[in-house]
């Protein structure tokens, strides 16, 4: 057994390096190496001490925008002046511009040059440099090639050939540090985050039984968590695996964030910006908040409804096993260089063009196993809630977050496929050459965004909703009463979910739709407001009626209302289409979206750790590490994004890599004081990334030595509360299923019309088998 | 999990397929993980197999109750699917309604011999051109009608509960097998009718316009890549000399009369057209391929006597998936080949 699990983890960890490592190492469009390193692969392979390459004509230091003539010369090796080919050159340089100076040499890109047909007939060669208008050091690699160009062109005109290479650097005016490349630093904290996953693993198993710390039981263990389908371990699977994300989509947000600090800062190119916030909202959206609500979604929902798991256990494993492997493939490109540049919508044409990068490809494969891995969940949890609660919970007996992960599934459910097929499409359009998008064929790019939005606007909803489910949950506890207005909140919830499909033409105001779609849409959109505020006046009068219990989720719960009751006021303005026209790709959209994405989903999330955390660790948090975490977060989340409003009504452009500013009135460009605000905003970003790790310490500690946890610490009444903490596997005894008598029950407990109705259309299995009988 | 992450290898090894820069090396890790992929199915269906006993869950909460459990998901996952080529199918409309078609374009007369010009041509018009193009179509059309109701004979027989063993595996193995042959049967001949063709006898060449073969579609030229189609029914030469000519009321036929266009052969750009029409089908394809290695799998558990009344139902489970497959194609056959 212990053999076989051994193999087993040795196969899979060959499997995965394999898919990291082949992947980096094929997508580079020019190979894994540039000419820069390779040198001349034309010739011989290896370099040669006889040939002495030389560059004259650099000064040490350069002035700034000024052309330099250089000469490179070669001396040695096989060359003969007495034959026509006497040899060849490649220069490259880090920064500014080389260009020939005659017809012997030619010119690749701005940063390298070589000779001509021509320049084979001689050994020194002119170019000249421009060097750069700022403060750069610059290197320049030569490699040179010295030739017997047989008098008579005989082998080609190669035979006896040898090359070397020489490096020179050029300092600028002023001192500069050696700067990093973002990728490196990127992939290193990446890498080390990774690292410190695989070592926190380790201590964890280590400190479930520090006796038996060997492979021998390391090897079953692990197996063990990766072969699972035990609900609540896949739940935590993915807990861990969404959290991870949240870290990675932090630290890229933090990289732009250190770009956008200043007005033309040059951390980030422009390329390496736009790969930058691309994978920071796909990581965000589709691998750390569907992650976190899908944990809490395994854990809670059969707890919440008394099942003893999932209806289907095993594809519950699969859908979370394709999340990492997808994960890889959205980052291939990244690792390579050259990763996804489109945004996180992939617009057309731009998607299906040449320009965009490689590392494209990879991202649209990639989601497209996220989206089987979204169709699986769907198919499990609506089949699992549907039909699987316990005897006596009615539909609207199902405790809020159960109907929230009801809704949001659905609604996920239904949108998702059409976003699957466009992808499909995108992906073809790439790989084998179809023309959906191609407008050049009569390819329609709007197909794609209605394709897209389509989808992606029920997505927002699919990560907010849960985020209500938890805070309908926890303030009903905290104010130690039955949450007010159950059913108004079970068919606002509804009500969301039914507009979300027909408002998402407001993506597309200025995307010369038709106009007669667009006003539709302005309207529904507005429609969204009134389910929305439903629940926020049923959460306020849940409070006003109960005495609330000030604990760490109670803290979050109420900044959700604060911060979710702002993005959702700010993201009143966009219906208006007037208003949308102005504020359109703005810093306003962005302060919207996470006002409503980090203050509405997260925050709710972070209010289900606190909540949860008991329940499925078995130990306690500690409360004032939890309130600390909570004011630096809450009020540097707040510094953060509320001057991006202000930012964006100046006209500050999202998903551009820089801005300017100025004292006088120009076009594009930023008040002075706008400098300020994106320094304050960095900084604070800043405080409230590593306000995170406050979080993070805390469940470290408490699983280390925190208290035993209760079957029931905060009072809670649902079912989840009534097993023990960590609940048993299963979770609850198929044949003995508990049973709702008296959950504080909401309606009476009779099916309803509609369940009547559905009853009568339903005929069971063993009806039908009796009347075979 | 193998099947998981045979499933993600798999798709990797799409990503390596670069399309037109074709590298012949990842050819191999596309097969690899082909080859992943079975092997976690295979785990999976050697837990199947030795998984004895008919534990089915039934449904607890209303209105499902005493439903069992992987009904509901199977008619759950059927949205799905639904929605998969709902958006096909919309992807078609848009283009189809529009994009002006080659043949209204031909006719107006707005192009010139030698350039391109982009139109939608409905692989329809192609094969609803002649009986004998179509047929490949009708009869994969039947077949499935046929491997619908072979399907539900299987699950008949292997519900039957006073039937011996043995003969209820023979009928439930013979049903089983005819589903398959007739899956396997739709599939090769979409092959025939996309890249291969078949030829005619004499005696019915003068039913197919006089000629002896029926070209694939491949061979027509409607491919995705073709930014210059030409087809002789948009060349007006040819028309002059297979009889019927032109049209008298076209505005070609009036702006060649008049010595305004000089009449020839249009080039056309149906690469949108093509792409929709091969992608949605081959979307449909592949459901037939993942149904025919379900078949494969169920006819060879079945052989081994592995049905009985009580675990049955997976062929309904089958059967439901199967009829879903089998109704698409009968809404995509009349958008796709006759219209």
């Amino acid at each position: 057994m212990n053999k076989k699990s051994t193999r087993t983890l040795l196969v899979m960890s060959a499997l995965v390096m394999a898919m990291v490592i082949s992947p980096s190492v094929v997508s580079y469009p020019t190979g894994i190496q540039g000419v820069k390193d390779s040198g001349c692969n034309c010739h011989g392979a290896v370099t040669s001490s006889e040939v002495v390459p030389s560059i004259s004509g650099l000064p040490d230091q350069y002035n700034y925008s000024e052309t330099y003539e250089i000469v490179v010369s070669f001396l040695g090796g096989p060359s003969d002046p007495s034959n026509a080919n006497q040899g060849g050159f490649h220069l490259w340089v880090s920064d500014g511009e080389l260009a020939p100076s005659d017809a012997t040499v030619q010119s690749y890109s701005v940063n390298e040059v070589s000779h001509t047909e021509a320049g084979n007939d001689q050994t020194s060669w002119t170019v000249t440099w421009t060097s750069p208008s700022n403060d750069r050091n610059v290197e320049f690699i030569l490699h040179t090639n010295s030739v017997n160009g047989n008098a008579d062109g005989a082998n080609g005109g190669s035979s006896g050939d040898m090359w070397n290479r020489l490096t020179a650097k050029v300092s600028p005016p002023v001192l500069v540090l050696e700067e990093a490349d973002p990728y490196v630093v990127l992939t290193t904290l990446i890498v080390v985050s990774a690292i410190l996953l695989v070592f926190t693993l380790a201590y964890v198993f280590y400190r479930t039984n520090p006796e038996s710390f060997t492979w021998e039981f390391f090897a079953p263990w692990i197996a063990d968590w990766l072969t699972t389908t035990d609900h609540k371990k896949v739940g935590t699977l993915y807990f861990v695996a969404g959290l991870f994300f949240l870290g990675v989509g932090g630290i890229m947000a933090m990289m732009i964030r250190i770009q956008l600090a200043v007005p033309g800062n040059d951390f980030l190119t422009q390329d390496q910006y736009n790969q930058f916030f691309t994978l920071h909202g796909t990581t965000m959206i589709f691998l750390a908040a569907m992650p976190l609500i899908n944990g809490f979604a395994n854990w809670m929902v059969p707890l919440q409804i008394g099942a003893p798991d999932l209806a289907l256990p095993r594809l519950n494993a699969m859908s979370f096993w394709l999340q990492p492997v997808g994960a890889l493939l959205i980052f291939t490109g990244v690792f390579s260089g050259s990763g996804a540049d489109t945004g996180w919508t992939g617009y057309a044409p731009y998607v299906v063009s040449e320009t965009a990068h490689m590392g494209t490809t990879m991202w649209v494969a990639g989601q497209i196993m996220l989206v089987a891995s979204s169709t699986l969940t769907g198919i499990n949890f609506l089949t699992t809630i549907a039909v699987m609660r316990a005897p006596g919970m009615g539909w609207l007996q199902m405790p809020l977050f159960t109907w929230s992960i009801l809704i949001a599934n659905l609604m996920l459910f239904l949108s998702i496929p059409a976003f699957g097929i466009g992808l499909i499409q995108v992906y073809l359009d790439r790989v084998i050459g179809t023309a959906f998008y191609d407008v050049s064929a009569g390819g329609d790019p709007l197909l794609w965004s209605h394709l897209f939005w389509y989808f992606g606007h029920p997505e927002v909803y699919v990560v907010i909703v849960p985020a209500f489910g938890v805070i309908s949950e926890v303030i009903a506890t905290s104010a130690r009463r039955s949450i007010f207005g159950y059913r108004s909140m079970v068919y606002a919830m509804a009500g969301i979910g039914v507009v979300s499909f027909i408002v998402y033409g407001h993506h597309m105001f200025t995307s010369g739709m038709s106009p007669t779609l667009r006003f539709v849409t302005m309207l529904t959109t507005m429609l969204v407001a009134v389910p929305t505020g439903i629940k926020i006046f049923n959460w306020l009068k849940t409070m006003h009626g109960g005495s609330l219990v000030y604990r760490t989720h109670t803290l979050w719960t109420l900044g959700f209302l604060v911060t979710f009751t702002l993005g959702g006021i700010s993201g009143m303005f966009f219906p208006s289409i007037a208003m949308d026209l102005h504020l359109h790709e703005s810093y306003f959209v962005v302060a919207h979206f996470h006002y409503v994405l980090v203050g509405g989903t997260v925050f709710g999330f972070y209010a289900a750790i606190y909540y949860w955390f008991p329940k499925m660790s078995g130990k306690m948090l500690d409360e004032k590490l939890g309130v600390l975490h909570f004011l630096v977060g809450f009020i540097s989340y707040n510094a953060l994004f509320w001057p991006m409003h202000r930012l964006g009504v100046w006209g500050m452009a999202r998903r551009h890599h820089t801005y300017f500013v100025t004292t006088e009135e120009a076009m594009g460009a930023l008040p002075i004081e706008a400098a300020g605000w994106n320094m304050f905003i960095s900084v604070s970003a800043f405080i409230f990334f590593f306000s995170n790790f406050i979080m993070v310490a805390n469940m470290i500690k408490s699983l280390i030595r925190g208290q035993d946890a209760p079957a029931d610490p905060w009072g809670g009444w649902s079912f989840e509360w009534m097993t023990t903490s960590p609940p048993p596997t299963p979770s609850f005894d198929p044949h003995n299923l508990p049973v709702l008598t008296d959950a504080n029950e909401h309606v009476a407990n009779e099916p309803g019309t509609l369940s009547k109705l559905f009853n009568r259309l339903m005929v069971s299995e063993e009806e039908t088998e009796e009347a075979v009988h | 999990m193998s099947v998981g992450i045979g499933i993600f290898l798999f798709s990797l090894a799409g990503v390596y397929e670069w399309g037109e820069m074709v590298d012949a090396s990842s050819i191999g890790i596309v097969f690899a993980a082909l080859a992943i992929v079975m092997f976690g199915l295979t785990i999976f269906w050697r837990q199947d197999m030795s998984f004895d006993g008919a534990y089915e869950p039934k449904a607890t909460g209303t209105p499902f109750r005493g439903i069992d459990i992987r009904k509901v998901s199977v008619w759950i996952f059927l949205m799905s699917e639904m929605m998969v080529f709902t958006s096909l199918f919309s992807t078609y409309m848009r283009y189809r309604f529009g994009i002006e078609s080659c043949e209204s374009v031909f006719e107006s007369g707005q192009w010139v011999e030698g350039t391109s010009v982009t139109c939608f041509e409905p692989a329809g018009h192609l094969i609803a051109s002649s009986w004998f193009h179509i047929a490949p179509g009708a009869i994969n059309t039947f077949a499935l009608i046929v491997s619908s109701f072979t399907v539900v004979q299987a699950l008949r027989y292997a519900k039957k509960v006073d039937l011996d063993h043995k003969v209820r595996t023979k009928l439930v193995t013979r049903y089983l097998g005819a589903t398959t042959v007739l899956a396997i049967l739709f599939l090769s001949l979409k092959m025939i009718e996309w890249f291969i063709g078949f030829p005619l006898p004499e005696f019915l060449a003068e039913y197919n316009h006089g000629d002896t073969t029926i070209k694939s579609l491949y061979a027509e030229g409607y491919l995705i890549n073709a930014d210059s189609y030409q087809h002789h029914y948009y060349d007006t030469a040819y028309l002059a000399d297979h009889g019927h000519g032109l049209s008298h009321d076209t505005e070609l036929y009036a702006m060649m009369e008049a010595g305004t266009h000089s009449g020839g052969q249009m080039m056309a750009n149906i690469r949108v057209s093509a792409s929709t029409f091969y992608v949605t089908t081959g979307t449909h394809g592949v459901h037939v391929l993942g149904g025919i290695i379900g078949l494969m799998y169920m006819t060879f558990k079945a052989s081994r006597g592995g049905y009985t009344p009580e675990n049955a139902v997976s062929i309904e489970y089958f059967g439901l998936y199967w009829h879903f497959v089998d109704l698409v194609w009968v809404i995509v056959f009349p958008f796709f080949y006759l219209y």
